[in-house]
């Protein structure tokens, strides 16, 4: 059984939070563009593309990044040392870009290190910042999120599950023994 | 029943029947819509030296409880209502209203036409009052002549800092004449408080090692407060994660630039509805307003306006472009009021999370 | 965004009985004219022939139907709209859509349903996904489990604690419970559920019963805006159904971190289920601490709700119908005589409303008084003021059809029977309250035994005290200014005083405190709204101008009862928009919460007062209109009217005691239109009974044309006409006729005036508005020649039929023929003729 650790109210709000502290640290709004990975990164990405649009009246490119297994013998987790890429849609230059990648969960850091490949891969960013909703901890990689909505300490017999109304018909995280 | 009249500056008299105390005093008149909430509005040190007339017709039905009041020692100076009940109803051990007001010395006027009275200020704009027992020349004389203090804040806020010790992050409060509500919304969120006075020094309350700090409510205009307070939440706003509430709102605004502007007509209530802009949604919250921020002041190179009061257009709060450093003009802990905002606490606590997770790093 | 829709498919309430009145007809009047600024079309079904709104659509758009699956797939092939709206056709309507949804024909033909997503329209309609959803949401429920063993039962038990309600399940509808406050008690209850045999089941809940119960009534948009118009108290305590229960708005005994939990939880829970539009959550709210329940989820437009927007002056139908459509709550623009912000401004009260139900014993008497679980009223009425006690006292003086302005006395009843009448509550509580107050029963005793809270005794202490000092001291200036500040009208003052009403207009003169009338809005005095609807007090400040031009005052009927039912208002409706029309400005005097009659957009100005002589007259002499219509019989009220100057005073129709008859019986009827010399023929009737009864009263169905009106319709019209002496019958006239057998023809049993009944059913089977036409002859301006020229009955190609319904059920009656005065509504429908 899951319990919500954070609800649809609290979601709203750490995104919010989010959107201030990027503006924040990026002293405003200039050569930001935001990447969401896997599903619901990206729809965590547009949102916070909304919020800066009420907040500054601009439109912040939104690119989307599908990260999947290359060999289909392995089974699908971010565990998996060999990721590839594809099915991604990025339909602007990330030279000289100030490159946020928004995902829902940090966990490992697997993921983020392929998507960080994938990015320079395109081009050369001025600088690449993480955004994440939720951190759970227990990396494997030296990686850091810049940017957290809300840090909630898991043992790794624990799931972390993030709901997006988008497609789960709720907003809500919940935490799976 | 003995006969009290309630005088306004404008020469209008109201007569009406005495309860609570049968002082004689003076005031701002002020006129609060909140359907619920009695006890926290008049503890509440927002309402130092002003009158309250309730619109909402009877009050004190379910008595006072000792865990909702705003501050220990009510300084309002009196309570206008339609309908007053005398009543200690059982659960949560109570005491009436009657008892209350005498102890603290506020004289309470009852069964005059209280809507007329609210109708008449919205035309007329702010105005001062006295509660006297006979509506002659002498009592207008007194009330004419009468200068209200403009040292409020001095009045009510603590003198001295004091703790209110917990386990979490430390939060330095800075009293102006803060409301409880905010003190127990960072209690549920196990922070460890010292409540400092308003004239502290920003080296003073960086001493004390704070994750964050917190500017309270408090009475009366920010343009009475020194410079060195506007210099203080400058100096403090680079350092530390900082929220401002009501005056604290206000003070942050005049600290950055913006200037104060004083309403017509003081708002109190929780019936505005306010737009956050960042979500383009808007909630309810208890709004005690005297002042407002004038958005043309702002600087937007410094500060965003987070929020906005649909009704009447003002700047209900503001953030810091450069530090995480926030305020809120309405009370967001909702004592009384809706509790729509509360998570704005908890944005103050993450905002502390992520400076001591990022152990202070310059970005 | 639902600018895109073009037609709408709006399911109605259907016919009127137990649990809905006319306020989902109120509703649907409000809600088509803010879908006409849209300019959307709309196909309306509804088979309820009392429906005032179904007029405002174009006929052809009309589907005078029973509100069910079958009848609205049929209307869905043929019409094709692109919406379906079921909110305001209450719980039928919106299991209905439920069915339309599972059965797939809402995608099949592309139809959006509004105000709900049918996934979530599916959690609210199933109890049990009902409760996991709360539960998710964290919402406290009660406690519930189904068990099969007294093992099972103690387990439920350690688990929750007592006390709880024991509910034997049976297929056979065995209402029985127990309540058991210890184990003892349980076994007994358990015992004595499972020895019968057809009991397997038991259901044991967490009993709440004692609890407050709170109802709050708000509203959200698509994007998440959300606002609450107002919380509701029910002075009754959880046990006797909300709609049999007095309710007071604002709430009275709430502290404020109570009132915000449950505002809190009723956002959630909006948001859990993703409604548009309006919404009404009941709760249950613990006595001692601060502890609450979720009772009841009811996200649609319900009776409370309309009574939350009628004591906040907030239009609410209005701005729930394009919130369901898709505007954004700061988008929404009212008519111009409201303020702008008003929309999403949360209602502040400064006033105070109570809201009294009302009963059908009167008529129904041999039916379990008892108030419970299962609603009894069939009405309900509101009294408001600036005190609680005000408010208190004009309810209970608007819930009096007594014609004289007086309160029932209680005096003669036993002091066992008030106690008992308080454990087991019946009708007229308050009055057994104060009674039982008066007897010397201690207010925390009182409060221990029917479990209303003290408040309320303290309030109706100070009532008694006021109306003991008002009796003992007779004609004191000072007992008038008591009087009048705790809700006495003037009437009551006279009869208590048994002097005539125009002694204590005299001592008014001379009074310092004056009839003030106050605005209900929804801003506390902080915007000058217009929401031109007004009440009196006693206070210093009148908000109300006299009326500018030629004025038209409308005396409504108040609350619903039995009998005339909805019908009433209907008429009452119709007057005010013929008055309108006419040129009049028109003021409404009603005090039914539920009531078409006040509907905002249907009169220029509204006085919510209660209909007793004294504050009519407050009206009169203030607005000084030049005529007063009183719709239905009020023969006491008028002939006091009457005595006062020359009022221009019109009864419409006359009362049924003027009616003449040869005998009881007739099979059918000619329906007359009389304008002075001049008789119309309006149409053939046929009584019809389901019953073996033949007396007149026990027929209460009606079908138009008669029965061989191939042969007889013009014979028997030109029977009827000779029998009118145009001296004696004026108006909507009917000539009864029995019919024995094919030999025998017709007798002639006797003449009256139209029933209120049907004439809705003449309006809405000729397509003529007779009670426009009616009005417009007592206004003086029927042309009753292009009438005639209009209207000729002729060759008909359907039957049209009426069908009382009777809330014989609903009351648990075993009776099965009712009369008129039983009435609780009527069914329209309409049967082609085989030609």
């Amino acid at each position: 059984m899951g319990k919500i650790i954070l609800d649809k109210m609290a979601m709203q709000r750490a995104l919010t939070r989010i959107t201030y502290e990027i503006v924040e640290k990026n002293k405003g709004v200039e050569d930001l563009v935001l990447i969401g990975i896997k599903t619901r990164g990206i729809f965590l990405a547009n949102r916070i593309a909304d919020r800066l649009q009420q907040l500054e009246n601009v439109t912040i490119p939104v690119g989307e990044l599908d990260i999947t297994n290359y060999r289909d013998d392995i089974e699908h987790d971010s565990t998996s040392s060999d990721v590839k890429m594809s099915n991604n849609k990025i339909d602007f230059s990330v030279e000289g870009k100030r490159v946020i990648l928004v995902d829902d969960v940090l966990y490992t850091g697997r993921t983020v290190r392929a998507a960080l490949s994938a990015v320079m891969d395109l081009g050369r960013p001025k600088s690449i910042n993480l955004a994440v909703l939720v951190d759970r901890g227990h990396r494997e990689l030296p990686i850091r999120a810049d940017f957290v909505g809300k840090n909630i300490p898991s043992s790794q017999k624990e799931k972390i599950k993030v709901y997006v109304s988008e497609i789960d018909d709720k907003d809500a995280v919940e935490l799976i023994k | 029943m003995t006969q009290r009249y309630l005088i306004l500056e404008d020469g209008s008299a109201y007569a009406g029947k005495a309860f609570g105390s049968l002082a004689t005093t003076t005031g701002e008149l002020v006129a609060n819509s909140t359907m619920n909430g009695y006890q926290e509005i008049i503890s509440n040190q927002i309402y130092h030296n002003q009158i309250i007339v309730f619109t909402q017709t009877s009050i004190g039905n379910t008595g006072l409880a000792q865990n909702a009041y705003e501050s220990v020692l009510p300084t309002a100076k009196g309570v206008i209502v339609r309908e007053y009940e005398n009543l200690a109803t059982d659960h949560f051990k109570r005491i009436s209203l009657d008892r209350y007001l005498k102890r603290h010395k506020i004289p309470g006027i009852y069964d005059v036409d209280t809507r007329q009275i609210r109708r008449h200020l919205q035309q007329k704009g702010n105005m001062k009052a006295s509660i006297v027992d006979v509506a002659d020349e002498h009592a207008f004389d007194q009330l004419h002549a009468t200068v209200l203090t403009n040292q409020q804040v001095a009045q009510v806020a603590t003198p001295k800092p004091y703790p209110n010790p917990d386990e979490g992050a430390n939060v330095i409060v800075v009293d102006f004449g803060l409301k409880s509500g905010i003190l127990r919304e960072l209690s549920k969120r196990d922070c460890n408080i010292t409540v400092v006075p308003w004239n502290s020094t920003s080296e003073t309350i960086l001493d004390l090692d704070p994750d964050g700090v917190v500017l309270s409510t408090g009475p009366g205009a920010p343009g009475n407060l020194p410079e060195s307070v506007l210099q203080m939440i400058r100096e403090v706003q680079t350092q530390v994660p900082l929220f401002g509430i009501g005056l604290g709102h206000e003070l942050f605004a005049m600290a950055n630039g913006a200037k104060i502007s004083q309403l017509r007509v003081e708002h109190h209530g929780s019936n505005h509805p306010i737009r956050e802009i960042i979500t383009n949604e808007i909630f309810f919250s208890g709004q005690e307003q005297g002042y407002a921020v004038d958005s043309k002041s702002i600087d937007h190179a410094k500060l965003f306006i987070t929020h906005i009061d649909l009704v009447n257009g003002t700047v209900q709060g503001l953030r810091h472009r450069d530090y995480p450093a926030f305020s809120v003009q309405f009370s967001p802990d909702g004592a009384p009021g809706p509790k729509d905002s509360v998570g704005l606490f908890d944005d103050f606590t993450e905002f502390m999370a992520r400076r001591r997770d990022n152990n202070g790093d310059e970005y | 965004m639902a600018t895109n829709i073009k037609k709408l498919l709006l399911l109605g309430g259907g016919p009127t009985n137990i649990g809905h009145e006319n306020e989902l007809d109120a509703a649907a009047y409000e809600r088509l004219s803010a879908i006409k600024r849209t300019g959307a079309q709309v196909i309306y079904v509804d088979n309820n022939p009392f429906s005032f709104a179904s007029e405002e659509v174009q006929p052809a758009d009309v589907y005078v139907q029973e509100v069910n699956f079958q009848n609205v797939v049929n209307i869905i092939e043929k019409e094709k709209p692109d919406a379906i709206m079921p909110k305001i056709g209450g719980l039928n309507a919106m299991q209905v859509a439920w069915q339309l949804e599972e059965s797939d024909v809402l995608a099949n033909n592309n139809i959006q349903l509004l105000g709900i997503r049918p996934i979530d329209l599916k959690k609210v309609l199933d109890n049990q996904q009902l409760r996991e959803l709360l539960d998710e949401t964290g919402e406290p429920i009660i406690a519930s489990k189904i068990v099969a063993s007294d093992d099972e039962a103690m387990d439920f038990v350690r688990d929750v604690g007592f006390p709880v309600i024991v509910k034997p399940l049976s297929a056979s509808h065995d209402t029985s419970r127990f309540i058991c406050n210890n184990t003892d008690e349980m076994e007994d209850a358990l015992e004595i559920s499972f020895k019968r045999t057809y009991i397997k089941w038991v259901s044991i809940e967490q009993s709440i019963v004692g609890y407050k119960e709170i109802e709050m009534v708000a509203i959200r948009d698509e994007n998440g805006n959300k606002l609450l118009i107002s919380g509701l108290e029910d002075m009754d305590p959880i046990g006797i159904h909300s709609g049999d229960s007095i309710i007071f708005a604002p709430t009275q005994t709430l502290i404020n971190q109570e009132y915000q939990s449950l505002r809190t939880a009723t956002f959630r829970i909006m948001d859990a289920i993703n409604i548009t539009g309006t919404c009404h959550i009941q709760f249950a709210q613990s006595r001692t601490d601060s502890n609450y329940f979720v009772t009841k989820v009811s996200p649609f437009f319900t009776r409370n709700a309309l009574l939350a927007a009628k004591s906040t002056g907030y239009p609410l139908s209005y701005v729930s119908t394009l919130l369901e459509m898709g505007y954004a709550l700061p988008e929404i623009k009212l008519p111009e005589k409201y303020s702008k912000y008003l929309p999403f401004m949360e209602p502040t009260m400064d006033h105070v409303v109570v809201r009294i139900p009302l009963w059908p014993f009167r008529d129904i008497p041999d039916v379990d008084q008892h108030l419970n679980t299962l609603m009894k009223s069939v009405g309900s009425t509101i009294g408001i003021g600036r005190t609680v006690e005000e408010a208190i006292m004009k309810a209970m003086h608007s819930s009096q059809f007594s014609p004289r302005d007086i309160l029932p006395s209680v005096s003669k009843i036993s002091d066992d029977d008030v106690i008992n009448q308080l454990i087991h509550p019946l009708a007229s509580r308050i009055l057994i309250l104060m009674e039982a107050i008066r007897r010397g029963f201690s207010i925390d005793e009182l409060s221990e035994l029917t479990k209303i809270d003290r408040f309320y005794f303290y309030k109706m202490n100070q009532l008694l005290r006021a109306q003991d000092f008002v009796i003992n001291n007779p004609l004191s200036p000072t007992a008038v200014e008591v009087g009048h500040k705790y809700g006495f009208g003037d009437g009551m003052l006279a009869e208590l005083w048994n002097v005539n009403i125009s002694t204590i207009e005299r001592m008014n003169r001379n009074s310092k405190t004056k009839v003030t009338f106050k605005e209900v809005e929804p801003s506390a005095g902080e915007f000058l709204e217009t929401t031109n609807v007004f009440y009196s007090s006693y206070e210093l400040e009148n908000e109300s101008q006299p009326c500018v031009g030629k004025t038209a005052l409308i005396i409504g009927r108040g609350g619903n009862q039995l009998g005339p039912n909805a019908a009433a208002d209907y008429y009452t409706a119709q007057v005010l928009d013929t008055a309108h029309k006419a040129g009049y400005k028109t003021i409404i005097m009603n005090t039914n919460p539920n009531a078409i009659s006040l509907a905002p957009a249907l009169s220029d100005k509204q006085y919510i007062e209660p209909i007793q002589l004294g504050n009519i007259l407050n009206i009169v002499n203030l607005e000084k209109p030049d005529i007063i219509f009183l719709p239905g019989n009020r023969h006491y009220l008028s002939k006091k009217l009457k005595e006062f100057a020359d009022l221009n005073i019109v009864v419409l129709p006359p009362d049924q005691k003027v009616a003449k008859y040869n005998q009881r019986k007739a099979t059918d009827a000619v329906d007359l239109f009389i304008d002075h010399d001049r008789i119309l023929p309006i149409t053939t009737i046929s009584f019809y009974t389901n019953s073996h009864r033949t007396e007149l009263r026990y027929i209460n169905n009606y079908q138009q044309p008669m029965n061989h009106w191939q042969t007889d319709e013009q014979k028997l019209i030109d029977l009827a006409i000779n029998k009118i002496d145009t001296s004696q019958w004026q108006g909507l006239v009917q000539v009864l006729f029995n019919r024995i057998d094919d030999q025998s023809g017709y007798q002639f049993s006797g003449i009256r005036p139209i029933r209120i009944t049907e004439s809705a059913f003449l309006n809405k089977t000729t397509g003529i508005n007779w009670i426009d036409a009616l009005v417009k002859k007592y206004l003086g301006i029927l042309d009753i020649d292009h009438l005639s020229e209009y209207y000729q009955p002729g060759t008909h190609k359907r039957y049209a039929m009426m069908e009382a319904v009777f809330p014989f059920k609903e009351l648990q009656s075993n009776r099965k023929d009712g009369t008129s005065t039983q009435e609780v509504g009527s069914s329209l429908s309409f049967k082609n003729i085989e030609s």
